[in-house]
């Protein structure tokens, strides 16, 4: 009250404003506590409960209060002498509503005073449930996902597959029209973005524009599916799961050879492995039956977790540390599960208790490594150019020792010799990624509880095993990593497969069915579409864990063809566009702008897989204690890679894209928050990247069409970045701009000078300076627009 | 450049904008702010509105009062009431010497040389001692100063003049003895990575005063950023915006803040002119208030380019005030080309002397939280320039003048009631001479259990010691006190509730001190 009372008239002016809005906020919500609709319990009222309840009457038995759990059906229905806490259908008699009602300190809960109380439609909530019959049904996640029939809609025809029945079914109750198909422009820059990260070129656009056969999007998905661009844009989003990044963390930061693992994701995903393979390889490659190069690589995943080579550090305490990030990575990427709660203490919401984590943690606690400095164990997979290397090499090498069996030997011989030894042994190391490798039987730890989660406080003995609440490994299986796969893509979790497909369509649309994707557990948020989430989880088994599927399934769909223009009616029924009665717009991803701006200057290199690079970044950024490495930008096209190949150091991660919302790759990051902020302005419009790339899209401007058509060269620019024609408005503003930049630098030669070859370097013969720098000004803008910013 | 087309956008604008507070919603609607989820709601969705209607109709400069939808680090109210608008935190990266600065202890000096006692040593964990080392009286004089009397080591020259303004705190704890982890438990609450600095955490909870520049800064001097990497100033879970901004002596100030080459200010100015104009045409074709949201953060970009340079030029300040620091204008210390910065030390390094004065200087700007970092503070006696006797002198005369005068200068401006400064390392230094096989000098291993930091202004009581340490200085033995209270007492001052200030992330409450709230206010300390 206290601080209403300061407010005075702004405040019951803003509260006028809420009411107004409020209406449209979160329907389900508000609409439960009227009693003529019918309360789902999974959607409105265990929400109520786990966050409210559950800390103290939940999973964890420490902190349980009074023996009473309310996740539980058994103990909310029981007879616990006289009382329970629900009597179905009989609100007077259930002690949980005259608890959160009562007005009596001792009796009132939640305990701890008036801004923990429940709020009055939280009441209503839970009373018209009990008035209903207190229907109960288990955390809907922890229950496997079935496809249900697809809603009949009734008079209006849209829609291109399946998912859209499930859309427009909800669309249609909350009467709003789906937005009409999107210019076909707009189709294309939208699906190469998702599908390859990367804006369609000038010709693809010009192609599919020409192509009016009715399966021209089809095939144009087909492309854009098969596209060695898709794995690198797919790659990357696995990426920040894996927490994949060039040095070791911690103090020294020390540079690690892991590329070789990005490289393979791109193929793996490129060549669509199943998502069930996908995983086995990641997490016991090392063990699947003769084993392949490949697969152990693929164990790299895990062994991104940090090393830490500080001074004086107990080995053995980051060891434990990177066993814990590889559980918790594991149950967050593939289960939604926040388990890493239950490292100190049983999980307050969900059903985790303190042994289930080192029971799966026992899984992960057979492994070599060991917090060493070496990386030990590691594996050299030289990719197919340094295979190449090696085999010439080796041939020289050869061909030397024969020679050296004819005559006596020479100095030089010798020294050459050496030479080839030592280049060879360079390559070698430069590809010498960690892997995993299992204990032998002998030197198998004994996992014990971390009590506190402190390793140096051991509690009781543990075995490897799957937390309890959760289906067991099937009857035979030994208990390793390999069992963990198999788990994971059992029949019965109820997990794996919502979890995957859920991301995927964050990917597409910005936010999932699920908007929590890093949390399906009972604090997480309900699927806005559960039944269209199950939809997708179940046939996403059914076609074979098939990525590519999942996404031509995506694609395909009227809704996500939709334009994503903004009608009154839409941004007023639902204005967070929850229903995807429209496209929503999202901000490009940090590499997504880079690869852009170099794809529409024509500077992008196409060149694939590699170690990391390192473009333009600002002297004296890398001040590592106790490490000298030096970031030497990379030599030719290699400053020009797609951001994915840029060099993460973890201590000091590439500031461009770190600023753009990038993670430093410390952790498992699920999702990026998109922001809005100057200093990303500040990137666009200054960093040398992007200076050198208006550069460069100037040159082109300056080329195209007749000499003296300033408004045809502009036109192109926007083409280019845009890949839609220009419009009048536009040209307008930026004819005028170039006419006055002009005007400038007709008159100082030296800035037109520099802006237009620094640091891209001199002009062709016979271009004119001060035209190409008053275009480099006119591209600057152009790679700074919101639309260009923006998937549209 | 009314347009009936455009009124008709209002509705939808703030319809959309509410789109993109899906990601205000998630930091907020948790918040106690002191105001309820609804009536932000709708105070935010008022304001919106009027912002776009504003400048929409008007087409002019965007309105500086910009609401935390608009911009994130818009100010906002406190949560209780606070004493401290700004926070500038000097970080000694390396941890310094309690017992060789602060924390006398005549009875060790007794035992320099023998042997440490068993008990001290029976199941600890010691970064480099091994097997019985020695004991090591501190080589320094200790004399009281001012009318509190408080205690120093004569290697403190300038600070005996201000200690009466300044509260010593002698039993601090952490829960970690390697570099890395201490810094992150100490600035982000875990010591593990993901968690949110204190300056996020301030920035998040109050926004800053002053849109033009980034509201949580960060300066580094000794020639190495902290042995955690920037994590110690990241956002972690919290959104990237309220991530730390590591400002710079050399190059541009703020990374990318300068125009290119052959761009002046003016020519900037039309570009960003074309460009908003470009930008409120899609406005009208699509009608996303994120795009008002861009053409707004493109204007406080021309004016951050404009306001930086100018706050972080330290050559602005009069002479005295420049001695006073000793900071010195584009100073490029030798040790930063070393291949080991600290065997090039030396005391009359002007560079933590001007990141104290630029300290000043955002922080009459309007900068919410500064934060000094300064390498080269880890003295284990085993190579030059890391040791007791020669390095922590040095080490000493680079921040002793600079510090007294930031505390001096904020003084004489009205702002160190309003203005925290907290000083400390990430732990302390052992009683024992370290003696590692190649040890070299006298030195000193890593030493969690208890040691010294102060702090002055902000609502602090100076003039006083708070907590004592046993007559070795291994343990508290009154007042003992958490790396967690110290992080509570900061955000308190601020005005923010630790217990409270909390952010949702894997579907928990975290906060800066922890999801336990294990954390006291230390008793005597707050005026």
């Amino acid at each position: 009250m206290s601080v209403r009372s300061h407010l005075g008239a702004k405040l019951v002016r803003n509260l006028c404003t809420l009411i107004v809005l409020s209406s449209f906020e979160v329907q389900p919500r508000i609409a439960c506590a009227d009693e003529a609709v019918k309360v789902d319990f999974a959607r409105d009222v265990r929400p109520i409960l786990s966050r409210n309840c559950f800390s103290c009457h939940g999973p964890d038995s420490v902190q349980r209060k009074a023996k009473l759990r309310l996740d539980v059906k058994a103990d909310v229905f029981s007879d616990r002498g006289g009382w329970s806490a629900v009597v179905a259908g009989k609100v007077s008699e259930s002690e949980i509503i005259s608890r959160i009602t009562s007005h009596d300190k001792a009796e009132a809960m939640p305990p701890g005073g008036p801004e923990k109380r429940l709020k009055p439609e939280e009441i209503a909530t839970l009373t018209n449930w009990i008035s209903q019959g207190a229907q109960w049904r288990n955390h809907w996640a922890f229950e496997k996902p079935v496809k249900t029939s697809l809603p009949e809609s009734s008079n209006y025809r849209w829609g291109q597959n399946a998912i859209d029945s499930f859309i427009l079914q909800r669309l249609h109750s909350a009467k709003i029209t789906p937005n009409p198909e999107a210019d076909k422009n707009t189709l294309i820059r939208r699906l190469s973005l998702d599908l390859t990260g990367l804006p369609p070129t000038s010709d693809q656009i010009s192609e599919f524009l020409a192509d009016t056969e009715a399966d021209a999007y089809d095939r144009l998905v087909e492309r854009l599916l098969a596209s060695p661009s898709y794995g690198e844009r797919w790659a990357r989003i696995w990426l920040d799961m894996a927490r994949f990044a060039d040095t070791r963390g911690y103090e020294k930061d020390r540079s690690r050879p892991m590329w070789r693992y990005r490289d393979w994701v791109i193929s793996a995903m490129n060549q669509d492995l199943p998502y069930d393979q996908f995983t086995r390889d990641q997490l016991a490659g090392d063990l699947v039956l003769g084993n392949t190069p490949e697969k152990r690589l693929a164990t790299a995943f895990h062994r991104n977790t940090l090393t830490n080579e500080e001074g004086g550090t107990d080995d053995e305490e980051f060891r434990s540390a990177a066993v814990k990030d590889r559980v918790d990575t594991t149950m967050q990427v593939w289960m939604g599960l926040t388990f890493g709660c239950a490292k100190c203490h049983s999980h307050k919401y969900d059903p985790i208790s303190q042994s289930d984590y080192y029971k799966f943690y026992a899984f992960f606690n057979q492994t070599a490594d060991n917090d060493r400095g070496d990386e030990s164990p590691f594996e050299s997979f030289p990719n197919t150019v340094q295979v190449l290397e090696i085999k010439s090499l080796d041939q020289e090498i050869t061909s030397m020792a024969e020679k050296s069996n004819i005559g006596p030997p020479k100095k030089a011989d010798f020294d050459r010799l050496k030479s080839l030894h030592d280049k060879k042994n360079q390559i070698l190391e430069a590809c010498r990624t960690p892997i995993y490798q299992e204990l032998s039987e002998k030197a198998r730890r004994q996992t014990k509880i971390h009590q506190r989660g402190n390793f140096l406080d051991p509690g009781a003995d543990v075995s490897a095993g799957t937390p309890e609440s959760f289906p067991k490994l099937k009857k035979g299986l030994p208990a390793n990593r390999l069992s963990v796969a198999a788990w994971l893509f059992d029949d019965e979790n109820p997990l794996t497969a919502r979890v995957a497909v859920n991301r995927h369509w964050a990917a597409f649309f910005g936010q999932g069915l699920v908007s929590t994707p890093e949390d399906f557990g009972s604090q997480g948020q309900s699927p806005s579409h559960p039944e269209l989430l199950d939809y997708l989880a179940v046939t996403f088994r059914e076609t074979g864990w098939s990525f590519k599927s999942l996404c031509r399934l995506i694609v395909k769909s009227a809704t996500y063809r939709q334009a994503s223009t903004v009608s009154l009616e839409s941004a007023k029924l639902d204005p967070s566009n929850i229903l995807l009665g429209r496209f929503p717009r999202n901000r490009l991803e940090a590499e997504m702008i880079r690869d852009s701006a170099l794809r529409a200057s024509g500077l992008l290199s196409p060149k694939m897989f590699g170690p990391s690079v390192m473009p333009y970044q600002p002297d004296g950024i890398w001040r590592s204690t106790y490490n000298t490495d030096k970031w030497v930008t990379s030599p030719g096209e290699d400053k020009y890679r797609r951001g994915l190949y840029t060099f993460i150091k973890r201590t000091s991660p590439y500031p461009a894209m770190l600023t753009m919302d990038a993670p430093s790759r410390e952790i498992c990051s699920i999702r990026r928050i998109t922001t809005n902020t100057p200093l990303q302005a500040l990137i666009t419009l200054n960093d040398t990247v992007y200076i050198e790339a208006a550069q460069a899209l100037s040159r082109r401007m300056y080329q195209y069409g007749n000499r003296n058509d300033v408004d045809q060269k502009i036109a192109y620019g926007l083409h280019l970045t845009l890949g839609r024609p220009a419009k009048f408005n536009e040209l307008k503003i930026l004819a005028a701009l170039y006419q006055d930049r002009l005007a400038f630098y007709k008159t100082d030669q030296k800035s037109a000078q520099s802006m237009s070859t620094n640091p891209l370097g001199p002009l062709p013969e016979g271009f004119q300076m001060d035209e190409v720098a008053s275009l480099t000004n006119i591209a600057n803008v152009i790679l700074n627009l919101d639309e260009f910013l923006t998937k549209p | 450049m009314i347009q009936s087309d455009m009124l008709s956008l209002i509705p939808i604008l703030e319809m959309r904008m509410r789109l993109k507070m899906t990601l205000e919603r998630e930091i907020f609607e948790d918040q106690i702010l002191g105001m309820t989820r609804r009536h932000f709601f709708g105070q935010a969705g008022l304001s919106l509105g009027s912002i776009a209607l504003a400048q929409m109709l008007s087409g002019s400069q965007v309105q500086s009062a910009e609401t935390v939808a608009q911009n994130p680090l818009a100010p906002r109210r406190t949560m209780i009431p606070g004493k401290a608008k700004h926070v500038i935190y000097l970080h000694m990266a390396g941890s310094p010497s309690q017992l060789d600065l602060f924390d006398d202890k005549p009875e060790l000096r007794k035992y320099t040389g023998k042997a440490c006692p068993d008990e001290l040593l029976k199941g600890k964990r010691f970064a480099f001692i091994r097997g019985v080392p020695n004991m090591l009286g501190s080589p320094f004089k200790f004399l009281k100063h001012g009318q509190s009397g408080t205690e120093l080591s004569e290697l403190w020259q300038h600070l005996p003049s201000v200690i009466d303004k300044v509260a010593v705190l002698k039993t601090v704890k952490t829960d970690q003895f390697n570099h890395g982890p201490a810094q992150l438990y100490l600035h982000t609450g875990t010591n593990q990575f993901g968690g949110a600095s204190i300056g996020s955490w301030a920035t998040y909870g109050l926004g800053s005063e002053n849109a033009d520049l980034p509201g949580f800064v960060v300066l580094t001097s000794g020639g190495k950023t902290p042995d955690a990497g920037k994590s110690v100033w990241g956002s972690g879970y919290l959104p990237s915006v309220y991530q730390g901004v590591q400002c710079r002596s050399e190059g541009d100030p703020v990374l990318f803040l300068a125009n290119p080459p052959g761009l002046d200010r003016p020519g900037r100015r039309r570009t960003l002119d074309a460009l908003k104009q470009l930008n409120e045409e899609q406005t009208k074709a699509i009608g996303d208030p994120e795009t008002v949201t861009r053409i707004a953060q493109y204007e406080l970009a021309y004016r951050m380019q404009m306001t930086a340079p100018e706050v972080m030029d330290i050559s602005r300040e009069p002479k005295h005030i420049l001695e006073m620091y000793g900071a010195v204008p584009g100073f490029v210390p030798e040790s930063d080309s070393a291949a080991d910065p600290r065997t090039a030390y030396k005391a009359t390094d002007a560079q933590f002397a001007n990141n104290c004065l630029l300290a000043r200087r955002l922080v009459e700007s309007g900068v919410r939280f500064v934060q000094l970092f300064d390498w080269g503070w880890d003295h284990h006696g085993v190579s030059p320039g890391e040791d007791i006797v020669n390095t922590l002198p040095i080490k000493v005369r680079q921040i002793d003048r600079a510090i007294t005068a930031l505390i001096k200068d904020l003084d004489q401006r009205g702002l160190l009631n309003e203005t925290l400064i907290v000083w400390g390392g990430e732990f302390g230094r052992t009683p024992m001479a370290q003696n590692s096989p190649n040890q070299k000098f006298p030195g000193r291993d890593h030493h969690p259990y208890a040691f010294t930091m102060f702090m002055a202004g902000g609502g602090i009581k100076g003039g006083q010691t708070i907590g004592k340490t046993d007559d070795i200085g291994y343990y508290a033995v009154e007042q003992p006190l958490d790396v967690r209270d110290i992080q509570a007492t900061i955000l308190n001052q601020l005005g923010l509730d630790p217990w409270k200030l909390h952010f949702n992330y894997q579907g928990l409450d975290q906060r800066l001190i922890g999801v336990e709230g294990k954390a006291t206010l230390p008793k005597g300390l707050i005026a």
